[in-house]
């Protein structure tokens, strides 16, 4: 049986008041209290008469919640054999204490086509979100768990050798796990007593443990290469006598999809001709003879030509003549 | 246990059945679960042993007047805890403030002005109090029962 009336009037209130908590995604942080006690007041015989409830108290326990994230925009390109490939990720305490967590690597998954060797998780010590060797801080399990405040978040880095196996086009899946340190398990599972500010430590919806993959993906390349020659003789025919004119043709074709550094191309000059100067050419335009700031001269009875950084599917064409002596 | 006490506070203590506290207030405070029970899910107050982030409380106010006099104009305020944010109150006429409780109104008739100079409708979010007026005195040995209903920000 109760008389209530409500109150109709209209109110614009000035501004919205502050919230007593600060809105993080985990919420209330932990060992929060929440004091609730109401007032009532009356007129009794005596006058007004204003009466104190008495106050309920609740400590906010602690929610074990963490995502992990690849936070790559891609697959990492590498080369087959190759060390310290990086992969990076992202590992956000999103529950409401402060809490440590343990990470963990694998490389041999399924779900790909060869698997990287993890050798190392590696902690973005300097906050810059890139992985800078023998600058970050490399991870102990147990030693260097990382602290992290609610809503606060750490990059860390898998360093991966890649097996010299890996064909080109493959793809290696690496996967990082963390797992808060008070505990972990299903949803709802506490730990009594283990909470930030005394409270207990419950398991939030993720389990308090998460985990992300990336991928590598080998681009290797290769170069095939072909020489030809047509000669020419001083009677306007094919033979190879002392006169004729000899043009050889170096073909480089990269294929696959990685890029071939630094390519170089030298060839001698056979035995019994010599080299006509001014004819050495790359992709139908001519070099110098000289060693001076183009991509090829003639020197110690051979030509050289540095092609540089050849990606797959292009081709380098390289020619020159020689007279026979 | 507690209301023994107090029956036997008001027994031995005639001379103090006109001092001010007759009307006894009392707040308590439930965790809202569902369990699952015979393969139902099913909704149960419980003692709020775990408390996390986004667990519905129920906030219940006990009221008894243990006066031998009427209790009239009695008005029941609760300012919301800063870390639970207001739902609702089952008792239609309640009304609320948001602005710790300078003025006051139904949720719906409340409006908030942004510091960009919008205005929006309240949301039980910003509910700062709750209170209670009540139209009719309390008989002596008449009390009740106020609730509302707050989630853990």
């Amino acid at each position: 049986m109760q008389h209530i009336s409500g109150v109709g009037a209209r109110i614009i209130a000035g501004a919205a008041l502050g919230l007593a908590s600060p809105a993080i995604a985990g919420g209330t942080t932990a060992g929060t209290r929440i004091d609730n006690q109401a007032t009532a007041s009356y007129d009794g015989p005596g006058g007004t008469v204003t009466v104190p409830s008495n106050t309920v108290s609740l400590t906010v326990d602690e929610l074990l919640d963490v995502t992990v994230v690849s936070a790559d925009p891609g697959d990492v390109q590498a080369i087959p054999g190759s060390a310290d490939r990086v992969l990076t990720f992202t590992v956000t305490n999103t529950g409401n204490g402060d809490e440590a967590f343990g990470l963990a690597s694998a490389g041999t998954l399924g779900g790909d086509d060869f698997d990287p060797a993890v050798t190392a998780i590696v902690l973005d010590s300097n906050g810059n979100g890139a992985y800078d060797a023998g600058v970050d801080t490399v991870y102990v399990a147990g030693g260097n768990d990382p602290l992290l405040a609610p809503d606060a978040s750490v990059t860390v880095f898998l360093l991966s050798t890649i097996p010299g196996g890996a064909g080109d086009g493959h793809r290696g899946r690496a996967q990082l796990s963390a797992e808060a340190s008070t505990g972990s398990g299903a949803p709802g599972a506490s730990f009594a007593g283990q909470g930030q500010g005394g409270g207990n430590a419950i398991v939030g919806a993720t389990g308090a443990d998460a985990d992300a993959s990336g991928f590598y993906a080998v681009s290797a390349a290769t170069v095939g290469f072909v020489k030809s020659a047509t000669v020419a003789d001083p009677f306007g025919g094919t033979s190879a006598v002392p006169g004729s004119v000899i043009t050889y043709s170096l073909v480089a074709t990269v294929s696959g999809t990685g890029t071939l550094g630094n390519l170089a191309i030298a060839d001698a000059i056979p035995a019994g001709s010599s080299y006509r100067p001014g004819t050495l050419t790359l992709q139908g335009a001519a070099l110098t003879d000289a060693a001076d700031g183009d991509a090829g001269e003639l020197a110690s009875g051979a030509i050289a030509v540095r092609l540089g950084n050849v990606a797959g599917g292009q081709v380098r064409t390289v020619t020159f003549q020689v007279q026979v002596d | 246990m507690k209301r023994l006490v107090f029956a036997l506070a008001a027994l031995l203590s005639p001379a103090l059945a006109h001092a001010a506290n007759d009307v006894a207030l009392t707040s308590a405070v439930f965790v809202e679960k569902t369990v699952l029970a015979n393969g139902q899910q099913k909704i149960v107050l419980e003692e709020p042993s775990l408390v996390v982030p986004g667990d519905k409380l129920v906030f219940v106010l006990n009221y008894r007047n243990r006066g031998a006099t009427p209790a009239t104009d009695f008005v029941v305020t609760n300012p919301m805890p800063g870390a639970v944010a207001f739902q609702s109150s089952p008792d239609q006429a309640a009304v609320v403030s948001i602005d710790g409780g300078r003025s006051w109104g139904t949720l719906s008739s409340l409006k908030v002005k942004e510091s960009d100079g919008t205005v929006r409708g309240a949301r039980p979010e910003d509910v700062t109090h709750v209170r209670w007026t009540f139209a009719k005195a309390i008989p002596a040995g008449q009390g009740g029962k106020l609730s509302f209903r707050g989630v853990v920000r």
